[in-house]
């Protein structure tokens, strides 16, 4: 039983659709990339299958359940694409985390251990522990990014859906979120990574699924950089001087 | 300057200060939510719904307690509804709230010519000082209440004001914590209107908040914080309109509008201490994810681009 599954998936937003038809399944365990240029379907499909977006047709499963009945959520860790802009009130790296946990616990009630546990152990995993009392909005982006993944974590998943992780983030940030993801997925985790672009988390993945303009144009093994892009003294440049990009981290 | 305690003799005096307090004290239990969820005006907007509460109870001879707790809720709800099912926004949605609230008021209140638009102005304004025992308890009880549904549901609230979109994921009640949010607002700008004034139970909602988040780090600080600061700007606001003979309502307002401008301009300045100085260890640096130009580069288009 698939973790992940679409039937001829469409999503359309006033009218136009941006996602056609897509197929996708993702096995517990596999590690799955969702890949393609912007503006491609990619993030638009993930919301789908986590409830973000509504379904024009086709189906969408998890774990084996129609997602409209799917109530069982404390098995989906979500790691949704970083906005730029700094909330209202401050709010403690911890505390960011801590939401991760609420899944599990009954409203209203305290955290218990295990609760506390998990987020401590999620922050230290992602080499944020010295920095769980530090406000969110002094943090820099790619330790914001780490929070994210370490609130996803604190929730104890059976598949990670990760959007654009690595927009915006430095190299160093990006070998070690491979390391953490690639730890879940030897201990079972399933994970559906959304990225146009191959770095080191891409190195671990099983299999990739590539969309161009709504529909899938490959399923199978991950594209492999070629050219100037395999140098690995490549500067991965981005002249955002053209002005075709969305938002200040490039993304969409 | 002394303090001229015996003002506290006058049992008047007595009844408004534990409303200003009880009022300061959880107002900002609630309002941390709707700052953060860039809702600040909401109290207000409840508020001139709140006078079409009050005109309906002058028309049918309820209690405007009452009427004007069910209005708001009721108000509460459409505007949750509208803001989730539709593609109105949440101001156009607070325009309509603060246009149709006034104009039901003065409408309805017209109709019940006998009590006049005179009677509504005190609801604007408050009457901290002619507030009755009763009206004292039910303040008390009702903040109690509010507070303490907030304080217990404070990780849950938080986390659907921060980031609704990852709350619906992780399988929250969004909707209904969103209602419970909006309906706590309504009670507590309708049992405390009466008393303290529309104008002041809406920024003893937000400036409270919005004053201690110049300092604080944590979202549980910025909550205590700014319940701490709501009691503190609401009883020097009574005292220092008792010394001075004006309205308590206006008083309590400008001490807090002070305080938010003297913490943002002592935060401003220690951000810029804290530049060179910093308690948390520094971000590490992010490459640039640019090719800088080799050499000195001559001429306007030294200027980064982009």
């Amino acid at each position: 039983m698939p973790v992940i599954a679409t039937y001829d998936a469409t999503v359309s937003y006033g009218g136009r659709a941006v996602v056609r038809g897509v197929d996708l399944a993702v096995e517990p365990g596999e590690a799955v990339a969702l890949m393609g240029a912007n503006g491609s379907g990619k993030s638009t499909l993930v919301k789908a299958v986590v409830g973000l977006a509504p379904l024009a047709a086709g189906g969408i499963e998890l774990f084996g359940v129609p997602q409209r009945r799917f109530r069982n959520w404390k098995r989906v860790g979500y790691v949704p694409q970083r906005t730029g802009a700094a909330s209202g009130v401050p709010a403690t790296a911890a505390e960011v985390v801590a939401q991760g946990r609420l899944a599990h616990r009954f409203l209203g009630l305290p955290p218990n251990r295990s609760d506390r546990a998990a987020v401590t152990r999620s922050l230290d995993e992602v080499g944020l522990a010295d920095h769980a009392h530090c406000a969110v909005d002094t943090l820099s982006g790619g330790q914001q990014q780490r929070v994210l993944i370490a609130r996803a974590l604190a929730t104890e998943p059976d598949v990670l859906i990760m959007d654009e992780p690595t927009v915006g983030v430095d190299a160093a940030t990006q070998a070690a979120l491979a390391e953490v993801v690639a730890a879940r997925v030897d201990a079972g985790c399933a994970v559906l990574l959304v990225t146009h672009e191959l770095g080191p988390l891409t190195d671990r993945l099983d299999r990739a699924v590539v969309l161009a303009d709504g529909r899938v144009v490959h399923d199978g093994a991950p594209p492999r950089p070629v050219g100037e892009h395999a140098d690995p003294r490549h500067q991965h440049a981005h002249p955002h001087a053209n002005g075709d990009s969305d938002d200040f981290w490039g993304g969409k | 300057m002394t303090l001229d305690m015996s003002i506290f003799g006058f049992e008047f005096m007595q009844r408004a200060f534990i409303s200003a307090l009880a009022v300061g004290l959880c107002a900002p239990a609630v309002g941390v939510f709707l700052v953060q969820k860039r809702l600040a005006l909401i109290g207000d907007g409840l508020g001139h719904i709140a006078l079409t509460g009050v005109a309906i109870g002058f028309l049918t001879g309820g209690a405007p307690l009452w009427t004007t707790l069910a209005t708001t809720v009721a108000a509460s709800v459409v505007m949750e509804l509208l803001r989730s099912h539709s593609k109105t926004s949440g101001d156009v949605a607070l325009a309509m709230m603060f246009y149709g609230g006034i104009a039901g008021g003065v409408y309805l209140t017209g109709i019940a010519s006998d009590k006049g638009v005179a009677n509504l102005q005190q609801y604007l304004f408050g009457s901290l000082l002619t507030a009755g025992w009763d009206e004292v308890v039910t303040i008390a009880v009702g903040g109690a209440a509010v507070a303490l549904l907030m304080l217990v549901l404070r990780p849950w609230m938080s986390a659907i004001a921060t980031d609704e979109q990852y709350a619906r994921v992780a399988g929250l009640p969004v909707a209904g914590l969103n209602l419970m949010l909006l309906m706590t607002t309504a009670v507590v700008v309708s049992v405390s209107m009466r008393a303290v004034g529309l104008l002041l139970v809406s920024a003893l909602l937000v400036i409270p908040v919005v004053t201690v988040q110049q300092f604080t780090r944590s979202f549980r600080a910025t909550m205590y914080g700014g319940m701490a600061a709501g009691f503190l700007i609401a009883g020097a606001g009574v005292l220092a309109s008792a010394v001075q003979d004006v309205p308590p309502g206006a008083t309590i307002v400008l001490i807090g509008v002070a305080c938010f401008v003297a913490t943002a301009t002592a935060a401003a300045v220690v951000r810029r201490v804290r530049r060179t100085w910093r308690r948390h260890p520094p971000p590490e640096g992010e490459p640039l994810e640019v090719e800088l130009p080799a050499g000195p580069v001559d001429g306007p288009q030294a200027a980064p681009k982009g």
